[in-house]
């Protein structure tokens, strides 16, 4: 079947296959990079678009990327859909307030583990 | 400081010598014991040598420093009565075969909580524990780090699609799942806030909500530290390497 849709991905993302010991098999490395591709070009149109939160802005969206979207909403399962959609939206803020802080003159810290250990490696020691 | 000529002579020239230097022109002495003078009691081997002292004194007290703040840390979660993070549990690892926190000991160990449906996180923090795996390799040779993927996710994640979910990533990591209940309480035993609701539909999608970290645990199975995931492959495998280094007990490469 899969010569007739080339394009189609494994079929584990939008309908997962139930694995022989009761679980469900999990999307492999390809089917993972189709659905980022996926997505990858829908967000290329969203930028174009000047779109940042295409959850609340879902119409807009549809109507300016709806091959985008349907592509991504195929390639991917539709939890991960909605959360690369919130993941854009929290790294937009993210990068808005880091913006600012930058702009008030607050200098990076670094990230700490659990350890002094693990903090004195990050610095390079 | 200069001193006269006459005082330095007598105290340079010890008296044996003294009546050789008779027969040797007076000059030889005077400008021997001038140029000893100028210089004081250092010479340039002196100062060589004073330079490589401090010098490997500093690197001694730097490298002592570094190794006392590890020992700290990994004797601070050795506290007495309950550990911080690490406790039983008993769990099925992806060959069918039971697992449990008595499994962890005898080498340093590497745990990942994580999902097999994971969109974007766990892809690339396993591709990193790939990375911490060789580096380790590297520097301390075969099994001396055990590696192991616990999932959060057990209604989808059976030892048979975490075999081949991590077959992907490396060979060397064992995939751990159970029922709901031993997944809640070996993720309460190391502190992994988990969001997995008990009575999940089969075929239903979702996403599991899950802290992001590696827990390294000692030989003896106790916590060490756990590495967040700002750190670069490089720097993670620096902090298991130097771990690895401090340990004084026995590792079993088996």
């Amino acid at each position: 079947m899969s010569w007739f849709t080339p394009t189609s991905p494994s079929s584990t993302l939008a309908n997962p296959k139930a694995s022989d010991d009761g679980g469900f098999i999990a999307p492999d490395r390809t089917a993972r990079s189709q659905c980022w591709e996926g997505r990858d070009s829908f967000f290329v149109c969203l930028e174009k678009n000047g779109i940042v939160d295409s959850v609340k802005e879902d119409a807009k969206a549809r109507e300016h990327c709806a091959p985008e979207l349907k592509d991504f909403e195929k390639v991917c399962a539709s939890s991960w859909v909605t959360y690369f959609k919130k993941r854009r939206v929290m790294e937009h803020q993210r990068d808005l307030t880091i913006k600012k802080l930058a702009a008030e003159g607050a200098t990076p810290m670094e990230g700490s583990s659990a350890g002094g250990a693990g903090a004195a490696a990050l610095r390079g020691k | 400081m200069r001193r006269t000529p006459d005082s330095t002579n007598t105290r340079l020239i010890p008296a044996s010598v003294s009546i050789e230097c008779h027969k040797q022109p007076n000059l030889t002495n005077i400008e021997e014991a001038r140029s000893r003078s100028k210089s004081g009691p250092f010479s340039w081997q002196a100062g060589l040598l004073f330079l490589a002292a401090g010098g490997g004194l500093t690197f001694y007290f730097r490298y002592e420093k570094a190794r006392m703040s590890r020992a700290r840390i990994a004797e601070a979660n050795k506290g007495i009565g309950k550990p911080l993070v690490g406790g039983p549990f008993t769990l099925t690892d992806h060959n069918n075969k039971p697992f449990t926190n008595d499994n962890l000991k005898g080498k340093y160990s590497l745990v990942y909580f994580g999902f097999s449906h994971c969109p974007d996180i766990c892809p690339e923090e396993l591709d990193k524990m790939a990375g911490m795996i060789e580096a380790v390799k590297e520097k301390h040779g075969e099994g001396v780090l055990r590696n192991v993927f616990i999932t959060c996710d057990p209604a989808r994640d059976t030892p048979q699609v975490l075999k081949s979910y991590l077959a992907e990533f490396h060979p060397e990591v064992l995939g751990l799942t159970g029922t709901w209940q031993q997944v809640k309480d070996v993720c309460k035993a190391y502190r992994v806030y988990f969001s997995t609701p008990a009575d999940v539909k089969p075929g239903q999608d979702y996403l599991v909500d899950h802290s992001i970290y590696f827990y390294l645990m000692d030989p003896d199975g106790d916590f060490v530290e756990a590495i967040g995931r700002n750190f670069t492959v490089p720097a993670a495998a620096k902090v298991i390497n130097d771990h690895i280094a401090d340990w004084k007990g026995k590792i079993d490469r088996s």
